[in-house]
């Protein structure tokens, strides 16, 4: 067996990478490790591999800064973005909710979607048939739109938990089916029970087909239904990049299978400072299989790679970029403002949104009181 | 009609004649006389603080160097900043040297007032930020108040941050 150097490995993964096209793995073959299936070589043929093109450097350097030519479309589209806010207290049906005030105070405050969180939703039990109908007079009245219910729980959590989950996005599906929601979030989850930390197999075939077949069995046990499955992308996740979530929709083999778009949870340094790019990217590949996107921001201010949450429009994202490619969906989007602590901070989250929108011919619904 | 011009010629050059004090010089930030200042380079959600914060303790040293077309500062904490003080804006290269930033830098009064505008984060697509930034002199000449506004469409926000002279130091014998 021969030992390729590294340079050799450049060499060949460079040749594949060429004619593979032009979305070769980042920084070519320097990322390229010969695993078990490389066969005796090693390094022959490489396959293409998730990433951004390369820029320059790419036989030493990792492909971490943009390219100097970078031209950004800020042609908008037509579509209207409806915003939605993590703002407290969180929408719910706790016995006793005024839904009239609340749905009026989220139209002043600018807000025209929103969200509830399944755990409490689906604790509630069996809601009264007056009260399903008042929320959503409620909603409409205040030209709200109650688009889903942000799923709590691990679909592929150390066994017997994950078959709890799993039914726990059943129920919610059917809770959103009745309240008229478009959609439920969920996520392909971790091998750990708890789906925030990684787990060294989160990306091995083993846990793949664990989450294709849980969302399978998701699917089938809801056939008929009309509600989408957005997954949210996580990096402590296998789905934590865009090509991921293109692949995930082809093996589990149901159109309900759509994204959750979070364009900062997919963070990671070879992207940190391409973003423009990296959100062209993933709308040129999910666009419209996207059933609704989050709205954050982060910045890179740590030694090891540790990004930290910021406010929206302050850090690294490319908001206009972000927003135009929003605007051209066929659909109009929901955006989930979140990420934040005190109320007036998603208020100054959603000027910094308005402002950048506007600045680039972008609609948003309703205003900001 | 002679005199007219003559007297609005003097109310033109009006500023000119109460120029600002010259700045020159190394200045020590005063931490227990200067507002506690968040990073400005950064602005972290959820309880994060990062290292750019300037608190009480904070007493670094900055170089001043003004003569009648520039002013030249120099601080640790951020590139080299050379403001033509012709009143015009200027276009130069933000500090990630990814977008661009527009400064205009005048002497209006008894202060030199430095506006500059670019995204907040120096990368494309992120919110305005517009800043200005105010530098007097204190009629003794020994303290140099900074007062900084920095502006985005989320909020406003005005610090002030006080400066001591620093004694020339004498030669070593």
């Amino acid at each position: 067996m021969k030992d390729f150097s590294r340079r050799d490995l450049f060499a060949r993964g460079a040749a594949a990478g060429f004619a593979a096209g032009a979305m070769a793995m980042p920084g070519g073959a320097a990322f390229a490790m010969p695993g078990p299936s490389a066969g005796p070589a090693g390094a022959t043929a490489q396959p293409r591999g998730p990433g951004l093109p390369s820029v320059w450097g790419e036989d030493f350097l990792y492909q971490w800064s943009p390219p100097e030519d970078l031209v950004r479309d800020l042609t908008p589209g037509k579509s209207r973005i409806r915003l939605s806010g993590q703002t407290t207290p969180r929408f719910s049906n706790a016995e006793g909710t005024d839904y009239a005030a609340y749905f009026s105070k989220l139209k002043a405050g600018g807000w025209s979607a929103v969200e509830s969180a399944s755990n409490t939703w689906l604790s509630r039990g069996k809601m009264p048939e007056s009260e399903i109908r008042e929320i959503k007079q409620a909603a409409a009245a205040n030209d709200v739109v109650f688009y889903g219910l942000h799923c709590a729980g691990n679909i592929i959590a150390p066994d017997p938990d994950a078959d709890r989950w799993q039914r726990h996005m059943i129920d919610s599906i059917a809770a959103a089916e009745e309240m008229g929601c478009e959609l439920i979030l969920t996520h392909a989850g971790s091998m750990y029970a708890n789906r925030n930390w990684a787990h060294p197999k989160n990306w091995s075939r083993e846990a793949w087909e664990r989450s294709v077949n849980a969302l399978k069995r998701i699917c089938r046990d809801t056939a008929g239904s009309k509600v989408k499955i957005a997954i949210e992308a996580v990096n402590t996740e296998s789905i934590n990049n865009p090509w991921a979530h293109v692949r995930l929709r082809e093996d589990v083999g149901d159109p309900r299978i759509t994204v959750g778009l979070d364009i900062t949870n997919m963070v990671f340094p070879h992207v940190a400072f391409r973003m423009s790019e990296f959100i062209n990217t993933t709308f040129d590949l999910l666009e419209d299989q996207i059933a609704y996107v989050h709205g954050k921001d982060f910045v890179w201010n740590e030694m090891l790679p540790g990004m930290n949450w910021a406010m929206q429009g302050t850090g690294n994202m490319d908001y206009e970029m972000f927003l135009v490619r929003l605007s051209r969906l066929k659909s109009n989007p929901y955006m989930l403002i979140e990420f934040l602590n005190e109320p007036e901070e998603y208020a100054m989250a959603q000027r910094n949104v308005r402002a950048i929108a506007q600045g680039v011919g972008v609609t948003i619904h309703g205003t900001q009181g | 009609m002679l005199r007219h011009v003559i007297i609005a010629a003097g109310l033109l050059l009006a500023p000119v004649a109460v120029m600002a004090q010259d700045l020159t010089g190394t200045w020590v930030r005063d931490g227990a006389r200067s507002d506690v200042i968040p990073d400005s380079m950064y602005y972290t959600v959820r309880g994060v603080v990062t290292g750019g914060t300037r608190g009480p303790s904070t007493n670094h040293m900055i170089e001043i160097s003004q003569d009648s077309a520039t002013m030249q500062v120099t601080d640790p904490t951020r590139p080299l900043r050379v403001y033509p003080l012709d009143g015009r804006p200027h276009t130069v290269p933000a500090d990630t040297g990814i977008v661009d930033a527009t400064i205009t830098a005048s002497v209006q009064g008894a202060a030199v007032v430095v506006k500059r505008s670019q995204t907040y984060s120096g990368l494309p697509g992120s919110a305005t930020l517009a800043t200005t930034e105010y530098w007097t002199l204190a009629p003794d000449g020994n303290s140099l108040v900074l007062t900084t506004i920095r502006e985005t469409p989320a909020r406003r926000f005005t610090y002030n941050e006080v400066y001591n002279r620093r004694a020339a130091s004498t030669s070593a014998r």
